[in-house]
């Protein structure tokens, strides 16, 4: 599917600030399913841009408006073709103690935020522990987190983690991948947080422009074939908000350990004013194509 | 300890008793001075006890005065300044010693500085197989902003200070490394000021290396880092503010160094160059010397709620504009979990045996060595990986069952957060516990490095004691205190006459004049009748100081 | 005013200043004495040394004997010699003794408080347990006395007319301190300076902690503290009050203050030459192995300015004493 993008944040400031320093992890990734074409940013007041790819290999835009100013425009826009993902491999359990695995898997198959004890999380953990295969229990998770907590926005912050949502029982994405990948490295899987977009349009005609936001979901990492085979094994996307696998509506921007590892703006400014944020994303499909795996946000 | 001779050295004392297991720093088992601390003990019995005490009272009230304190929490919580505790019975280290010592840190430290740089960019050690790749990356200090980023000269590790020990063999074993950032170097150059001020004598028939170089070799070290062709670049010293509890030290090593000392609002990066404020307006800056974690540095890649950092730093040293020191990402080399593989790591990097040893260590991740750890709590030290000045550390033999049984439980919880070790007898060293009377007290050595365009070490280093009985904690935040330490030149030469240097001629000067003649003589006349007056019992103009009694004087 | 006054002025400020820069180089003696390796081509700040400085001599073959005893010199010597020895004209008691004398006499002239300060200290000084002062470690005893100095000093500033007598007083004190500071650096530099940047730091941070300048001298001066640097520092950077440029500079401003025809005043001109001199030969580049003799050249100069201001403003006063 062919994609053209636009993030437009607009900060407006009630006093002067100064010194407004701002990373941006907004770029699509590229890699074999997903192709960037166009990707620009354009900023009010206009400043030069600092780019780099960080340690996950995301890239990171950078830029600062040292001199007095009272609103900051940041426009982005690209334009992404994806393809649909490949078949995810049915591999054994017993495939994920290979030490091939375990290296390829590294630091992902650490937690990076547990809520030991937490008796709702144990029950999770028991339920999706028990699949016949990894690939299963990735799906599993997909679904029961849904299933079990509502997509609620404002019922956890941006810095919250899993015991917040599993106090309020509510959340949103960023929420339900933490939790996700929670249990996922607790059954030895590694698993790693994806940030990027999800065109959630419900018709497939040509030319559709819709509003979203930015998206979180997750990638498993899942051996191929049984403990004897060689192959590297793959990551697969799953997106525990929508109840399904990663596919070509899903445009990847970059991952990490967490939501930390890739927040899609982080910025510091200087001055005593309160900022007043308004983000929007517009996905557009740029041609007509079949019908695909159809999510909602 | 008042009929010491030079020669025949008799016990100092019979309450001196070194704990079973441990060996004294300056006595024998017997209690006998060991040869290079004859001078010092002699010298210490000549002063007696009662000069000791009074030369400690001295000592608290200058140290008040000047400032020279830290904070204790008291019984009830609240901080308070206490004079920094200071023993007057200085440690000594023969130059032989020394030169083991400087040798085998200097090569610990290349090694650090290796892996530092291994870690962000090649990982040879993790794929020659001997770290493993998840350890470092479960690090905290492990810092992915910087990845890939090689800082100016590939030095990392600029200062460093590791904590040594002496076993009860006499073996010298490194207890912790300490390359994030070491503090304690300021005590060790007014140690010695105020020892020289306090009880000079004590330094009669012992030649003491010097150590007040140290912020000259800091400076050159700092400057030698300074990217790009400077030829004067302009270092600073990054504080996190008056509040830090080591303040004095940032203080004092600004001053030493003559450079500014900053804090963050003093600092702005503008197109990825480091700038600080002045009334000249935007300075550029060429070396930080911080003085604060990683996590504070930039909120823009590590906490985004820290007040203390500068927004775009890392930007300005991943484009090569700015040198830290030291530079991010270094605590991943002192990280209790991975100085186990220090001795490795000098073996692979250098291709070198260790000089120093390491404490026998077990990571208790490790579900064998952790097997064997908890049967044997009573007899180890457990550390938590992640924390610093002795914080949460388990002392296996003086732990009651309670503690130990609570000691269990969070290693099972998560055993890579400890690790745990022998226990080390420190060796101990008389230490003034009160009315000038000696005592065995437990001690350890911080000496500290200076890596610029090479390493650089000052002769000694801060000497921690626990100044409660039969205690091996040293930090000072837990009842810890120090002692100058001396390392001797040449050996344990003693200079025979002490109080005269050898010196050229000095050249011919001018003579001293001393006021009008005329005046000298009737001065002298009113001096001896004010002398009388005053009752000060002495004639301050008794001899004539003009006139015919100086022959240089004019009239 | 009257040229015997003006003469006990100038002269309270010459003892004064001398008895602050012996206690300075005193306890940068011991300091290093204590802690110094002494090195073969160094800065010395040997005993001595710091006879030599204070113009107390040890007796040499040949020499006729001198007003100072004989002594060994030996820490314990020198600072009893040069501290509190009241025999001895050089020592600290007795320049602050001569000074408080000069200052009873001109209770009229100087402010009530400079005298009382003058006094207290002379008073505090006569208390003083020597013994117990060298047992313990002189360094507080040196403390006091700077700072008795500087309270003197102080309310010179706060309280005293800025008038002929004042400028007589103030004078005194800067020519005493150009000379003092000079016969340190001709005493503790080595005669050749093959400056070797890495050696003698020990004994420059030493001489530059005696006269008080080290951390002026790292917040002026870029190099590490070595001989040739250090030297400079204390000669030409007219930056630090403590240099020696700088008390030629104020010496030549308290004379033009006194003087009601400066520019006809020898001691003025040669002043301003001098000056220019000193500036000259800061810009210079660095000239090494001749410091020795820049040292010795300025000292002969401020020698003559003292005899011409000896001549223009004291004459009638010591040769109507001499005829008493």
């Amino acid at each position: 599917m062919n994609f053209a993008i636009r993030y437009l944040t607009e900060y407006d400031y009630d006093a002067d600030v100064v010194d407004n320093l701002n990373a941006l992890r907004v770029k699509p990734h590229s890699n074999g399913r997903q192709r960037v074409d166009e990707f620009s940013v354009r900023l009010t007041p206009e400043v030069r841009l600092h780019r780099h790819s960080d340690y996950f290999g995301t890239e990171v835009v950078e830029f600062e408006v040292s001199r007095p100013h009272r609103h900051l425009t940041i426009d982005v826009r690209a334009r992404v073709s994806t393809k649909e993902s490949i078949e995810p491999p049915h591999s054994t359990w017993e495939s994920l103690t290979d030490p091939g695995y375990r290296e390829a898997g590294g630091e992902f198959l650490l937690q990076t935020d547990d809520a030991p004890g937490d008796t709702r999380l144990r029950e999770l953990l028991t339920t999706t522990g028990a699949a016949s295969t990894p690939l299963a229990t990735v799906m599993l998770v997909s679904e029961l987190i849904p299933d079990h907590f509502e997509y609620r926005q404002g019922a956890t912050y941006v810095d919250s983690d899993i015991a917040d949502l599993l106090e309020a029982g509510a959340g949103v994405c960023q929420d339900f991948v933490h939790l996700g990948l929670c249990l996922l490295r607790h059954h030895g899987i590694a698993a790693r947080y994806v940030s990027g977009y999800l065109f959630a349009g419900g018709s497939d005609d040509g030319h559709e422009s819709i509003e979203v936001d930015t998206h979180a979901w997750l990638e498993a990492l899942l051996p191929v074939g049984g403990p004897d085979q060689v192959s590297e094994p793959v990551w697969v996307g799953a997106d525990p908000t929508n109840r399904v696998l990663a596919g070509e509506t899903h445009v990847k921007i970059g991952h990490g350990r967490h939501y930390a590892d890739v927040p899609p703006i982080k910025g510091v400014y200087r001055g005593a004013a309160t900022a007043k944020l308004d983000a929007s994303v517009t996905m557009t499909r740029l041609e007509r194509t079949d019908p695909a795996s159809i999510a909602r946000s | 300890m008042t009929n010491l001779q030079s020669e025949t050295l008799p016990p100092i004392g019979d309450g001196y008793t070194i704990p079973a297991g441990s060996r004294d720093e300056l006595l024998d088992d017997a209690g006998r001075p060991l040869p290079h601390a004859r001078p010092l003990m002699a010298a210490l019995a000549r002063l007696g006890p009662d000069a000791l005490d009074a030369a400690g009272k001295r000592r608290d009230a200058i140290f008040m005065q000047q400032g020279i304190t830290f904070e204790v929490a008291g019984s009830d919580g609240e901080q308070r300044d206490r004079a920094w505790p200071l023993d007057l019975v200085p440690r000594v280290l023969t130059s032989a010693e020394w030169t083991t010592i400087k040798r085998g840190l200097a090569q610990r430290i290349r090694a650090l500085n290796a892996f530092v740089d291994d870690v962000y960019h090649a990982h040879e050690i993790v794929r020659a197989g001997i770290v493993p790749w998840s350890l470092i990356v479960s690090r905290p200090s492990f810092a992915r902003p910087v990845h890939g980023v090689r800082a100016p000269g590939g030095v990392y590790c600029h200062v460093c200070g590791c904590d040594l020990v002496r076993d009860g063999g006499g073996t010298w074993c490194v207890l912790e490394d300490n390359v994030r950032t070491p503090s304690g170097i300021s005590y060790v150059l007014e140690n010695r000021v105020a020892m020289t001020r306090l009880v000079p004598e004590l330094f009669a028939g012992h030649r003491v290396r010097g150590v007040e170089h140290y912020p000259s070799l800091l400076l050159d070290a700092l400057r030698s880092v300074a990217p790009a062709a400077e030829s004067h670049p302009t270092v600073v010293l990054w504080t996190p503010g008056a509040m830090n509890s080591a303040y004095f030290e940032h203080a004092f090593l600004a001053r030493q160094m003559g450079v500014e000392l900053v804090e963050p609002t003093d600092l702005v990066v503008r197109d990825a160059v480091c700038y600080m404020r002045t009334t000249a307006g935007l300075q550029r800056v060429h070396t930080i010397y911080r003085r604060l974690d990683d996590d504070f540095i930039d909120p823009l890649e590590f906490r985004p709620d820290s007040l203390l950092g500068v927004p775009g730093l890392v930007r300005a040293y991943r484009a090569g504009t700015v040198a830290i020191a030291n530079a991010i990402g270094t605590g991943v080399a002192d990280d209790k979990a991975i100085y186990c593989f220090v001795p490795d790591m000098i073996r692979f990097y250098l291709a070198e045996e260790p000089i120093l040893e390491n404490v026998p260590t077990y990571l208790l991740s490790d579900e064998r060595a952790r097997k064997h750890v908890l049967a044997r709590l009573d007899q180890v030290v457990v550390k938590p990986t992640s924390e610093s000045g002795g914080k949460g550390v388990f002392i296996g033999p003086h732990a009651g069952p309670a503690e130990r049984e609570l000691q269990a439980r969070l290693i099972e919880h998560d055993p890579s957060q400890f690790i745990a070790q022998e226990l080390v007898h420190l060796s101990t060293a008389p230490t003034e516990t009160g009315g000038g009377q000696l005592a065995p007290r437990h001690v350890d050595l911080r000496p500290f490095a200076v890596f610029g365009e090479e390493i650089r070490i000052v002769p000694g280093g801060l000497t921690r004691v626990a100044l409660r009985e039969g205690s091996m904690i040293v930090n000072s935040s837990q009842g810890g205190g120090s002692k100058d330490t001396w390392v001797l030149d040449d050996g344990d030469a003693v200079d025979p006459a002490p109080g005269t240097l050898p010196a050229q001629r000095p050249p011919r000067l001018p003579d001293v004049r001393y006021g009008g003649g005329w005046h000298s003589q009737s001065q002298q006349q009113q001096q001896v009748k004010s002398a009388d007056a005053d009752s000060i019992g002495r004639s301050p103009g008794g001899r004539a100081p003009g006139g015919d009694a100086d022959p240089s004087a004019p009239g | 005013m009257l040229a015997r006054i003006a003469q006990e002025l100038f002269w309270l400020g010459r003892d004064l200043t001398r008895a602050e820069h012996t206690a300075r180089i005193l306890d940068g003696a011991f300091h290093a004495d204590v802690t110094g390796v002494p090195g073969e081509r160094g800065i010395t700040l040997s005993w001595e040394g710091v006879l030599a400085t204070i113009g107390a001599k040890p007796p040499a073959p040949g020499e006729e004997e001198s007003a100072v005893p004989a002594v060994s010199p030996g820490r314990i010597e020198v600072a009893r010699l040069l501290t509190l020895d009241t025999d001895s004209p050089a020592s600290v008691v007795s320049c602050v003794a001569r000074a408080r004398e000069r200052g009873r006499t001109m209770r009229d002239v100087i402010s009530t408080e400079m005298w009382e300060a003058l006094n207290s200290f002379y008073l505090l000084l006569g208390r003083y347990d020597l013994q117990a002062a060298l047992q313990t470690g002189p360094y507080s005893f040196y403390h006091e006395v700077k700072e008795r100095c500087a309270l003197f000093w102080g309310l010179l500033d706060r309280t005293l007319l800025r008038d002929e007598g004042r400028a007589f007083l103030e004078a005194g004190g800067r020519i005493e301190e150009a000379d003092m500071v000079l016969r340190m650096l001709r005493v503790a530099i080595p005669s050749s300076l093959e400056e070797d940047p890495s050696a003698h730091e020990t004994e420059a941070l030493a001489l530059l902690h005696a006269i008080g300048g080290f951390q002026a001298y790292r917040r002026a001066v870029r190099h590490a503290p070595t001989v040739a640097p250090v030297v400079r520092f204390l000669l030409y950077d007219s930056a630090y009050p403590g240099s020696v440029a700088s008390s030629v500079d104020a010496l030549a401003a308290a004379l033009t203050a006194a003087d009601a025809q400066p520019r006809s005043s020898a001691p003025v001109l040669r002043l301003g030459r001098l000056s220019a001199d000193l500036e000259l030969q800061r810009r210079a580049p660095d000239a090494g192995g001749a410091l020795q003799e820049v040292l010795e050249r300025v000292q002969d100069e401020l020698e003559q300015v003292d005899r011409d201001i000896d001549s223009r403003y004291f004459a009638i006063a010591a040769l109507s004493a001499v005829h008493l």
